[in-house]
């Protein structure tokens, strides 16, 4: 019972214990949803990595391929075109669109790859010769660049989730190891505070009766000793009346009006 | 967590490489320049003469004052010269890919990346 | 009778080039370099003809460094050549340094048009094509300037002249520049081996015109093309063509007409050589057409046009060896050199991206 002085400040009424109860089921609702959905993130999350993993070991063929398609046109071209690339290069044919995905409620974004049409900033590299190779080599990087732009829509989605499932698993624990236990301790207390309420109530009343019930006898002796100052009065009185041999007090007091029977 | 507006609008890739690598990829059409006077090109070409403040410097471009980027594509040796800068960037836009150079094979253990994925699998 | 003299001025300078020619790499050579595993094992193998140029290299040097190195070696030898080289000789050695002149001027406009510092681009000239007031062409920093005053005073002027005015340089796409200029040039080369009078009639101008003439035609036929597709119209086409050549005039007028590449087909048609790559091509597809799928599996479709191209002129190349007494076995040389080390910057590619199932589309005709 180390939390026994964790708990939430409120007055151990049955209205507060009420609420805690209730806040307990909440908290154990939102426990068991929380843990469900973190369990279908880290799901996604091992298969992207896992898919992470293969698309990078992948990326590594594919780039060399394309590499060679460029080793293809450098040859074709006898020459290096890389600065007259560098140099045309105006607008982007190849872009990427960003669109978003559903998993449990995170929205993870996905990149779409996309050729616009028309503008060509490089028709016509490679015009004398070595135009075809240009033009295969294009396709061949576009098809890399377009696996470059699924990994990094894994790799975005692989950041997102690490983050997402870092702070649901936050909650998670917060609300295992933190909220239910404290708010069961609240109850706890509530109720060990009710008790003692209950049992206060029930010595006091205790007390009450020993009261009365020690009044009572109180009032009964007085009672009788009234009575039996009576009786005594009717027994100076008349003895004949009085019949009971089991007084012997009075036979006492016959005995001392014997004494005054002397004085006779 | 991520705004719509963090990256509707991201719409190019950048390329921070050796020659081949950008000619290649620009090829494919990625190369974008934008409208003058502030020209700005989303490629940079890194040589063994470029020093590594450069690379720096254009690495921040890309990831951090552009926000018309998407991917930044980035060739695995160049990003060993900046290494403590993409082991320490770990926003989700743009997101950052170290890719493979023609002279220098694919190293899948010190991608970024794939060493966090490593991390988590406890390998 | 054009022997009797050749030797006087020029007998030196053709043994030279014919020691060259022995040292290129043959069958067996390429054969062992594809069964190389790494740049090193290929490095050993280039030992004995680039050993001098390739030492200084690091271990498992760059496919780039490697180019970079086999071709110094071939500058260093071109340029022992040209500097031994006398009269008709030296002039014809400087016209064949023209077309890589042509591409360092493309370069050096392209990088004066976006406004950069032309200086750097010096290094990414090609060493053949530079020429004494190359650097001075960096002293222009906007286009007419370059035109009016530097580009006047360079051994292309003639080539500018007539077809291009310094507008056109502004508007132009610079490959269409590129492709004017290379057209001029041709045609001129063409009529220098002709009408020069140490070469006309002479083994040098038979050649020499079979070479450019191929050359005019490959160009016509790889400008046509690639132009598909492209807002290259058909009459800026059409001036692109040389005026001369196997095709010229029926087969460069229909292909200026052609629209695709059956077009292109039937315009070459006339020529048994082309008509036979064509074919070749067709069967794979056709350049531009659906056969170009994944690019790793391009070496499934046999050799490209290009590659038939380049066989082609390689074995004229060859071919121009079996002659004697001409000037056109430099030339040859050049382009056998040059292939050797588009061979070798092949292989070693395919060596380090470990793409051996391409490794033999290498040319080699020795």
């Amino acid at each position: 019972m180390s939390g026994a002085s964790d708990r939430e400040a409120v007055f151990p009424t049955r209205q507060s214990l009420g609420l805690m109860k209730a806040k307990l089921k909440g908290a154990e609702t939102g426990h068991s949803l929380l843990k469900r959905k973190s369990e279908a993130l880290t799901k996604r999350f091992r298969e992207i990595t896992r898919r992470i993993d293969e698309a990078k070991r992948k990326m590594g063929r594919v780039m060399q391929i394309a590499s060679l398609s460029l080793a293809e046109v450098t040859y074709a071209v006898g020459g290096n075109i890389g600065y007259q690339i560098q140099e045309s290069a105006k607008a982007a044919r190849f872009r990427v669109r960003t669109k978003q995905e559903n998993v449990s409620g995170v929205l993870l974004p996905a990149f779409e790859a996309y050729q616009t049409e028309g503008n060509n900033d490089f028709a016509m590299t490679g015009l004398g010769k070595g135009g075809q190779q240009v033009q295969r080599c294009r396709e061949t990087y576009a098809r890399a660049v377009e696996a470059l732009v699924e990994l990094a829509s894994l790799q975005t989605a692989f950041v997102i989730l690490d983050e997402v499932i870092k702070v649901v698993n936050r909650r998670v624990n917060a609300i295992e190891h933190v909220i239910i236990p404290r708010t069961e301790n609240t109850i706890k207390y509530i109720n060990s505070e009710l008790d003692e309420l209950d049992r206060e109530e029930f010595y006091r009343l205790k007390k009450v009766a020993n009261k009365k019930l020690r009044d009572t006898a109180a009032a009964d002796k007085e009672m009788k000793e009234k009575r039996e100052a009576r009786m005594a009065e009717l027994a100076a009185r008349g003895q004949e009346n009085v019949e009971p041999e089991e007084y012997a007090e009075p036979r006492n007091i016959l005995d001392a009006e014997v004494d005054e029977d002397v004085i006779f | 967590m991520t705004s719509q507006a963090d990256y509707k609008d991201r719409q190019f890739l950048a390329v921070i490489g050796d020659e081949d690598s950008v000619t290649g990829l620009l090829l494919a059409g990625i190369g974008h320049v934008t409208a003058p006077p502030d020209s700005q090109k989303n490629f940079v070409v890194v040589d063994n003469k470029t020093d590594n403040a450069t690379i720096e410097a254009a690495f921040d471009r890309f990831t951090t004052e552009r926000k018309d980027i998407g991917i930044v594509l980035i060739n695995q040796h160049v990003a060993d010269k900046i290494r403590h800068r993409v082991d320490t960037y770990t926003a989700a836009f743009p997101a950052v890919l170290e890719i493979p150079s023609k002279d220098h094979p694919y190293d899948p253990d010190k991608d970024s990346v794939l060493r966090r994925v490593r991390r988590l699998f406890g390998e | 009778m054009e022997g009797l003299f050749f030797n006087v001025n020029n007998g030196y300078i053709e043994g030279v080039v014919r020691g060259y020619r022995n040292s290129l790499l043959t069958g067996a050579n390429y054969t062992n370099m594809t069964q190389c595993e790494t740049i090193d094992d290929l490095k050993l193998q280039l030992g004995p003809s680039y050993g001098d140029f390739l030492g200084s290299l690091p271990p498992n040097p760059s496919t780039s460094s490697l180019a970079a190195k086999t071709t110094d070696k071939l500058v260093s030898e071109f340029r022992y050549v040209r500097a031994n080289a006398v009269g008709a000789l030296a002039k014809f050695m400087d016209y064949l340094t023209y077309g890589y002149m042509i591409d360092n001027v493309a370069l050096l406009i392209t990088g004066t048009l976006h406004e950069r510092d032309t200086r750097e681009l010096l290094d990414r000239c090609h060493p053949l094509g530079w020429f004494e007031t190359m650097p001075v062409l960096c002293v222009a920093t906007n286009i007419e300037e370059l035109y009016n005053s530097v580009l006047i005073e360079t051994p292309l002027a003639p080539y500018f002249k007539g077809s291009l005015s310094h507008q056109d340089l502004d508007e132009l796409n610079i490959e269409i520049v590129r492709n004017t200029l290379y057209k001029n040039y041709l045609e001129d080369f063409y009529q220098f081996v002709n009408a020069h009078p140490e070469m006309t009639g002479t083994p040098t101008a038979e050649v020499m015109s079979e070479i450019l003439e191929f050359e005019a035609d490959r160009r016509a036929i790889n400008i046509t093309l690639n132009s598909f597709g492209t807002e290259l119209s058909k009459a800026d086409r059409k001036k692109l063509y040389p005026s001369f050549g196997m095709l010229y005039p029926e087969g460069t007028l229909m292909l200026s007409r052609a629209d695709d590449f059956d077009g292109v087909r039937l315009a070459v048609e006339g020529v048994a050589d082309y008509k036979t790559f064509f074919d070749a091509a067709g069967l794979g597809g056709g350049p531009g057409g659906p056969g170009n799928l994944a690019g790793g599996t391009g070496g499934a479709e046999g050799k490209s046009l290009e590659d038939m191209f380049y066989q082609k002129e390689m074995e004229i190349s060859k071919n121009a060896f079996t002659r004697q007494f001409t000037f056109a076995i430099v030339y040859a040389w050049v382009k056998l050199r040059e292939q050797e080390i588009r061979n070798i910057t092949w292989i070693a590619e395919c060596i380090a991206q470990n793409q051996k199932e391409r490794i033999s589309n290498y040319i080699s005709v020795f």
